[in-house]
């Protein structure tokens, strides 16, 4: 099935954030191009999953969360009067770190749950699971066992039924915050296969602290760092090949090799 | 490879003849050295139980303990003992207690005591008249009013609790559990001063508002760690997929928490089924059925078994049991229901029709 909606291109002006008093991002500008694949590296701490946040306005409900600058979707400002945090979170689809399918519903209702909680109207439910878990490539092993409770399924296959969850929702960018990293290698390897599948119809920006998985499904790379009592920000931004064999910072360079973080 | 049969004894199971039988003679000679002893000295037997049992017993396994594993065998010998001493204690309590219920009160049971009222009946008039009909009527029907009205509260009061990031939160806890310390003969004098002060006659409504108090902070509380435990990944994930906050507590976190709000719900009812004094105060007794709970007395289990009990005929008394153990049989029917109701919904996930043709 192509997509319903064309990938849309997703920047971030003069990102800052602060929870309390405390600065933890500083002036992140970073462009998210349609249907290419943006990997953020960098070590613990130094912000990026809280970025990754700030791209689908996930981040306001922490209490304590402050913000400046701006993210556009196609030139509109998320944060402007024209959206509001549900519509921005309809288009911009997110999947955490850990597997979080919903535990009373059946793998079915797990991918309506998205059109049934934001309120939209479903077409051809049969049809839109089959699609949505085809193209998380999971169909095969479920489609026997729609009705099944999702917590039944396996870790791997957990994940990826979160991917189709987000999937039917057809969203325009898909945010995915270190997907794999309670995963084993043969279910990492077919969500990296999966990301490059859906590169074609949507943006995908990926959290990662795996650098090969950075090597293998991004086409660019932003490497954020903290230094000691300094907010994190982006170091070095720029094509993934770029930023692995001929880093300009000595500090991507350090990191990608591995003698820090 | 190929599959081979499950071996009979699990190695970690294996013992040795000679340890087999020291746990036996551990077993079987404390029991017997008391009950020589209470037959030599005429000790009394519940007496003998604590003073010469227990400590043999701990003595005998503490001995069986350290022969096979040292000094750390004695400790998880001593605590073997104290545990299932003192499980057994205590579930010989209760089954006393149900036991006696049970055998005293299904003298009483019949179709007839079930289906008929209390009125014309006496102290010494035969069982073979009378019922508690009306009480069961009254029962339900002041409980199932409280409950109506708790329930809902309670639960909105966790949700305020657990959901919002409101600064009052602490306060109302604290007021909360405050109140749920709240004698409940307090609770009944508090209407009942209602009830004088305006003029009102006693009746059923007034029992539920007496009720009100016990069972609000009891279901707020438990409802309160049922929605705790619904981890925070899944109001994310919902909230991620662009549900508004109402749709995301309705369709997955009150789901998820659902066997906990149930027994938020039964814990509540347990509360106040037996609550006698307050309905005395504020309902009175009614010897005849009624079933309007806005207008005059009303008999209920607990005040049943009350009154009957305050007599001194034998015929009185099995009434007083014969209503206990309905009120048992009536908590038993409501925990079961509610649980089953509970489990058959969470087991089928049913789709909702109404949003997808929205």
């Amino acid at each position: 099935m192509t997509s319903l909606t064309k990938a849309s291109t997703l920047s971030s002006e003069d990102i800052s954030v602060w929870f309390g008093q405390r600065q933890v991002l500083s002036d992140v500008n970073l462009t998210f191009p349609a249907n290419k694949v943006t990997a953020l590296i960098g070590p613990s701490g130094c912000g990026k999953s809280t970025f990754l946040r700030t791209l689908n306005r996930m981040h306001e409900l922490i209490p304590s969360a402050g913000l400046s600058g701006s993210v556009f979707l196609d030139g509109e400002d998320i944060y402007g009067e024209d959206f509001d945090a549900v519509s921005v979170r309809i288009k911009i689809g997110m999947v955490f770190q850990k597997p979080n399918p919903f535990p009373t519903m059946s793998i079915k209702d797990n991918i309506l749950s998205g059109l049934r909680l934001s309120g939209r109207k479903i077409g051809n439910a049969e049809e839109l699971v089959e699609t949505s878990l085809r193209r998380a490539s999971i169909w095969n092993e479920v489609k026997d066992r729609l009705n099944d409770q999702a917590i039944s399924l396996s870790g791997g296959q957990q994940q990826r039924l979160c991917i189709a969850r987000s999937l039917a929702m057809d969203p325009e960018v898909l945010l995915m915050d270190e997907p794999c990293s309670a995963l084993d290698p043969g279910s990492t390897r077919r969500i990296e296969e999966t990301i490059k599948e859906l590169s074609s119809s949507m943006t995908i920006v990926i959290v990662t602290h795996n650098m090969q998985q950075a090597q293998r499904v991004s086409d660019q790379t932003a490497f954020f760092l903290a230094d000691d009592n300094t907010p994190g920000g982006v170091v070095e931004f720029g094509a993934t090949e770029q930023i692995f064999n001929g880093p300009i910072d000595q500090r991507t360079n350090d990191y990608v090799n591995g003698h820090f973080g | 490879m190929s599959f081979a049969p499950r071996p009979a004894v699990q190695p970690w199971k294996r013992a040795n003849n000679a340890r087999r039988l020291q746990i036996i003679l551990a077993a079987i000679v404390p029991v017997l050295l008391t009950a020589l002893v209470v037959m030599t000295s005429g000790l009394d037997a519940n007496l003998a139980t604590i003073v010469v049992f227990l400590p043999l017993q701990i003595l005998a396994a503490g001995l069986v303990g350290f022969r096979a594993y040292g000094r750390r065998g004695i400790g998880d010998a001593l605590l073997v003992v104290v545990t299932i001493f003192l499980s057994a204690f205590v579930l010989v309590m209760l089954l006393s207690v149900f036991f006696s219920v049970l055998s005293e009160g299904s003298r009483t049971m019949s179709l007839q005591f079930l289906s008929q009222n209390n009125v014309y009946i006496s102290n010494t008039t035969s069982l073979e008249y009378g019922g508690v009909a009306n009480a069961i009527l009254g029962t339900l029907l002041i409980v199932g009013i409280t409950t109506i009205v708790a329930v809902p509260l309670g639960i909105a009061m966790a949700v305020y609790l657990t959901q919002s990031q409101s600064k009052l939160r602490g306060l109302v806890r604290t007021v909360t559990q405050a109140l749920s310390g709240l004698p409940s003969v307090v609770s009944g004098l508090f209407v009942l001063s209602i009830i004088v002060t305006f003029g009102f006659t006693k009746s059923g409504i007034f029992g539920s508002l007496a009720l009100f108090p016990l069972m609000l902070p009891t279901v707020a509380r438990v409802a309160e760690e049922a929605l705790k435990l619904v981890p925070s990944d899944l109001r994310l994930a919902a909230l991620a997929l662009g549900a508004p906050n109402y749709k995301a507590f309705f369709q997955v976190i009150l789901p998820a928490a659902k066997s906990g709000l149930i027994t938020a719900l039964l814990l509540g009812l347990a509360r106040v089924i037996g609550e006698t004094a307050p309905l005395i105060l504020t309902v009175n007794t009614n010897n005849g059925t009624s079933w309007d709970p806005f207008n005059g007395p009303m008999e209920t289990l607990p005040a049943y078994v009350y009154g009957y009990l305050s007599s001194s005929f034998t015929s009185a008394h099995q009434r007083a049991w014969g209503g206990g153990l309905v009120l048992l049989i009536l908590v038993a029917v409501l925990f079961g229901s509610a649980r089953y109701l509970g489990r058959a919904k969470s087991m089928k996930s049913k789709p909702t029709k109404q949003k997808a043709s929205k």
